[in-house]
């Protein structure tokens, strides 16, 4: 079967999702934005749990562990339908983030305007801190996700825009200097072309698998820094009939999760290919 | 003398004059759910200047207080529109040094709140190691764990002259109610609250003393901690309201399209807000036809 890069990634990210393990994912935004923040992951984390994580719990801000076949998906991200969304507890937003700084969440699942070779992340402003060309919407959730997740999986857009030397705001913190800090840092980077992941004797990002049909020399002229690249890099696992049945029929019916129809404000990651 | 029991029930109008130019100001609510949007507009034209607003994760209460140059400083994790997108008076005046924002992490701004709740002079945190949330110096400061040598750093509390919070309903001594199902993200607001000198709730309806009575555990703020109540029905609009109303996502891609340029911001705020004397004359702007659209009353469950 075809399948959309939607698809490819979440499967992909699901692939890497333990059993027994818990994982958080924010609620808001809209359009691209959501398909990488929340829209992929929510799905890589039904298909995990019916795959072979069936003790992987999420947690969607303050909504944990929610039922999440496409029935009880909520028609909106909306507040009133998000308080009536199926889940087997409500949580403070206090509690919430508790669980990170005891240590105990596992995936901290993220995205921002940029991020460099050490995996630092920035969703705060373009240029100068102080008098930047573009300023952000601001971290967030995310140096928390950075500081105390025992992995932090970054959704990404692969342009040189987005994956920069050197970040203009670390706003979460890579890989290179984790001294004091509990959590694992960031582990893997999948965007629209490759995964990647992080040498651990450099602490830079390197190339993992280049997604079916793209190619290597696609992906150094996408990237603005010199990525890793070891002698044989294998393509991205397709995603198998199994899996895009269990999208297309149990978890993602109408899109809500890989097309945003859930904010209200629809979007693609398939032109960006 | 007799004494009377202190009637807190107080005047939108009233509840602005008791902000002052130059006041730390407290916001509750988290993106575009409950902000206490009647109380930002009056702010607004009441002119207030210079207003450092505190806030955990904030969107059209930021941005419009911003827009009108009512703010020299503002702190929070985040500062956008959510589905609709970016803020533009927020991004505009950042850009041209018209504000200083200074950036928490969630955890970091409601730590801050947290030890100012509790009277602390400080929160403990390592979410600011290694990256840039150091950049505000004068509000954080590394310090060593005494027991272990380990290093953190300490932030500042955050110590509000004032809070403003939305919530669903009150009785006329202050005493501040919660519908039981909600959404969780708020109840920092609580903390929000308590962490400030002075409070005000706006609320969406006024009940008896009896009805609090009745159900003591919907109460979040004990009036003892609660300086003044305003009624004002929707008075989170364009935000939703838990289960009694919807984010209008109308009205908030308005916004968004008219404040993309510095007049448009203009008219929309002469429009809605300069040309209304108070919150039932920008809810008779927004109309009847769009308020019933948005009202979940109906799936309150109590």
């Amino acid at each position: 079967m075809k399948y959309t890069l939607e698809e490819l990634l979440a499967v992909e990210i699901s692939r890497h999702i333990k059993d027994g393990e818990m994982g958080f994912v924010g609620v808001g935004t809209g359009g691209e934005a959501f398909i990488r923040a929340v829209g992929i992951p929510a799905v890589a984390s039904r298909l995990a749990q019916l795959c072979h994580a069936p003790n992987y719990t999420i947690m969607f801000g303050p909504i944990l562990d929610p039922v999440l076949d496409a029935e009880s998906i909520p028609e909106t991200n909306f507040e009133p339908d998000l308080i009536r969304w199926p889940c087997r507890s409500q949580i403070t937003v206090e509690e919430a983030l508790c669980i990170f700084k005891r240590g105990k969440m596992g995936i901290g699942f993220a995205s921002g305007a940029q991020i460099d070779a050490y995996g630092n992340m920035n969703i705060v402003c373009v240029g100068e801190y102080k008098n930047p060309k573009v300023r952000l919407p601001g971290p967030l959730a995310q140096p928390d996700h950075a500081a105390h997740a025992k992995r932090v999986f970054a959704i990404q857009k692969h342009d040189c825009r987005t994956l920069v030397e050197k970040v203009d705001y670390i706003s979460a913190t890579g890989n290179q200097n984790r001294e004091g800090l509990a959590g694992g840092g960031i582990a893997f980077v999948f965007t629209d072309l490759a995964v990647m992941d992080f040498n651990p004797d450099t602490d830079r990002m390197r190339l993992r698998s280049i997604h079916p049909g793209k190619t290597l020399k696609q992906i150094i002229e996408n990237t603005g820094f010199e990525l890793e690249i070891p002698e044989k890099v294998p393509f991205t696992q397709p995603s198998d009939d199994r899996d895009l049945e269990l999208i297309r029929t149990r978890i993602d019916p109408s899109k809500k999760w890989l097309n945003a129809e859930i904010t209200k404000e629809p979007a693609t990651l398939e032109k960006n290919v | 003398m007799k004494m009377e029991r202190i009637n807190k029930l107080i005047t939108l109008k009233q509840a602005g004059e008791m902000i002052s130019d130059g006041d730390k100001v407290a916001i509750a609510g988290s993106l575009i759910r409950r902000h206490p949007m009647a109380l930002v507009h009056e702010i607004v034209r009441q002119k207030k200047k210079n207003l450092t607003i505190l806030g955990w994760n904030n969107g059209i209460d930021f941005d419009m207080l911003i827009g009108a140059e009512c703010v020299k400083e503002a702190h929070s994790s985040y500062v956008g529109l959510s589905n609709v997108g970016l803020a533009p008076n927020f991004r505009r005046a950042v850009q041209e040094g018209k504000v200083r924002f200074v950036d928490h992490s969630e955890t970091c701004a409601i730590d801050k709140f947290r030890a100012g709740a509790t009277g602390a002079p400080y929160a403990l945190s390592k979410t600011p190691l290694h990256n840039d949330l150091q950049k505000n110096p004068e509000y954080q400061k590394e310090v060593t764990d005494p027991f272990t040598g380990e290093k953190w750093i300490a932030l500042e509390a955050f110590r509000p002259n004032i809070a403003i919070m939305h919530a669903h309903r009150a009785d006329i001594y202050g005493n501040v109610q919660l519908d039981p199902q909600r959404m969780m993200d708020n109840e920092t607001d609580i903390l929000i609250c308590k962490s400030a000198d002075k409070v005000i709730v706006t609320v969406e309806e006024i009940v008896e003393e009896e009805e609090i009575i009745r159900t003591p555990a919907q109460t979040v703020l004990s009036k003892f901690f609660v300086d003044a109540v305003v009624l004002a029905p929707y008075g989170a609009h364009p935000n939703s309201c838990d289960l009694r109303y919807d984010f209008d996502i109308q009205h908030s891609r308005l916004y968004r399209d008219m404040s993309l340029s510095q007049e448009g911001f203009i008219e929309y705020m002469d429009k809605y807000v300069y040309s209304s004397s108070n919150w039932e004359e920008y809810l008779e702007k927004i109309g009847k036809d769009r308020l019933d659209a948005i009202t979940r009353t109906d799936i309150i469950r109590r």
